[in-house]
């Protein structure tokens, strides 16, 4: 393989100092045989500029933490290969999160407040018995939830999405899928009125205006369109008898 | 949750304008393929396209057809409208997002936007003639002879477009279909209305060059 010289050009900002600017910066490196981003942007902060900021925890994945927008697509660095990309490679954050730096975004804050929107925890009045069996269910409904309980919550879903970017408080892909995951729960006794009031509006399922970015963008291939939906639907049959 | 949340929590106006943003769309894809096909009749000679015309007004189509688009028009601009960025910084913000992640689907929507505001006014000035002039070839191939050409041209192009992008995603956002070969199936067929309007007006052009 022909060695390249990659030039990388990454958006530099610290929002805690107010003299920076937001700029961009260009880095040059060789490329090596199987390098991912995840190796291009740790040898960058090793050899060229060690106040570099970006995320990386399980560099598999599977943590999510390394949403980037990457020549404008929305993806993970980490399971991006640099063979797969033109000599210049543009990194940017991910939009709609909190900017900490560079390329490091707070997903964080924005999950926990969906988590608490959605009501995402099994709603039921049964007691629970720490001694009984657990309830079964049919494999089906199991792998269905599973589907959208894979989920790394990286925010690439909502980093593409032009919606969410404009309306602060759009769910987006990412929480509609999430109430899903319950919906499709035998074990969560909400009926279909108590999730119309969490997702049948202009900032849950309503709000959505089909651009699907999310899913052409879900780095794990969750089937967004198909989750957004069964959503829609099940929301438009409860708006109807409302 | 904000008092002024409070007011607007918990009701189905949001689901309601959805519902008729998407009914008066599908009723004014319907109607445009349906008037494309009926323009077409011209293919079969000026007395099919005639005879055509005068069934549609002896039986008072004509003016169910006007006031069914003024209808299905209103309904559709009142829906859409809430989804345009009506603000500048929403508006820099959505176009600088467009570039960034070069993604097909958004690009569409915003042409889908832009198309739909366009032809707002061309569906005002084309409903205002039709009214008013009534339909016969004759009058049709004059007008088609002459700048108003292009002003039909233009028309068929965005129309097609919108009433392609806008079922396209209708049909995605309520699911029970295949995004990819719905766009594909979709493309095929907005070539070939397009095709259709342009031989329609094109044989319009011939008849009011030999007149």
């Amino acid at each position: 393989m022909s060695q390249r010289e990659l030039a990388i050009h990454i958006f530099r900002y610290n929002p805690e100092d107010p003299n920076d600017e937001p700029k961009t910066e260009t880095f040059t490196l060789q490329e090596e045989e199987g390098m991912t981003l995840f190796i291009a942007l740790n040898k960058i902060r090793e050899e060229q500029d060690p106040t570099l900021k970006f995320d990386f925890v399980c560099r598999a994945g599977i943590c999510g933490s390394c949403g980037m927008l990457i020549n404008g697509k929305p993806t993970l660095a980490c399971k991006t290969l640099t063979k797969t990309l033109p000599d210049d490679i543009t990194l940017m954050p991910l939009p709609v999160f909190k900017l900490l730096g560079d390329l490091s975004v707070d997903t964080g804050t924005w999950f926990r407040d969906i988590s608490l929107r959605t009501e995402s925890w099994i709603h039921t009045d049964k007691p629970f018995d720490p001694e009984a069996e657990e309830e079964r269910m049919s494999n089906e409904t199991a792998l269905q939830i599973y589907e959208a309980e894979r989920c790394i919550e990286c925010g690439c879903c909502i980093g593409g999405c032009a919606t969410a970017n404009i309306k602060p408080d759009f769910i987006g892909a990412a929480g509609v899928n999430r109430v899903a995951r319950f919906m499709v729960d035998p074990r969560d006794e909400r009926d279909e009125q108590a999730y119309f009031d969490v997702v049948g509006s202009e900032d849950g399922i309503f709000g959505c205006i089909g651009l699907m970015a999310c899913d052409d963008n879900c780095p794990i291939d969750i089937p967004l369109q198909g989750q957004l939906a069964y959503v829609r639907r099940k929301m438009a049959a409860a708006g109807w008898k409302r | 949750m904000e008092l002024q949340r409070t007011y607007i929590s918990g009701k189905k106006t949001d689901f309601l304008v959805e519902l008729v943003q998407t009914i008066s769309g599908l009723l004014l894809v319907a109607f445009l393929w349906t008037h494309m096909i009926f323009v077409a009749s011209i293919l079969l000679g000026v007395n099919a396209f005639n005879a055509l015309a005068g069934f549609m007004e002896h039986y008072h189509l004509l003016d169910a057809a006007v006031i069914f688009i003024i209808l299905a028009v209103g309904a559709h601009v009142g829906a859409v409208l809430r989804r345009v960025p009506g603000r500048w910084q929403e508006q820099k913000m959505i176009w600088q997002h467009a570039r960034t992640i070069k993604h097909n689907d958004t690009w569409s929507w915003l042409f889908q936007a832009v198309t739909g505001s366009a032809m707002l006014i061309l569906i005002i000035i084309h409903v205002f003639i039709v009214v008013y002039a009534g339909i016969d070839s004759t009058l049709s191939a004059e007008r088609v002879h002459s700048w108003m050409l292009w002003f039909y041209i233009v028309f068929l192009f965005l129309a097609e477009y919108h009433a392609s992008v806008g079922l396209y995603r209708a049909l995605v956002k309520w699911g029970y279909v295949k995004r990819h070969s719905l766009k594909r199936i979709l493309t095929i067929v907005t070539i070939c209305t397009i095709g259709l309007g342009l031989i329609s007006l094109w044989v319009f052009y011939s008849l009011g060059g030999s007149a």
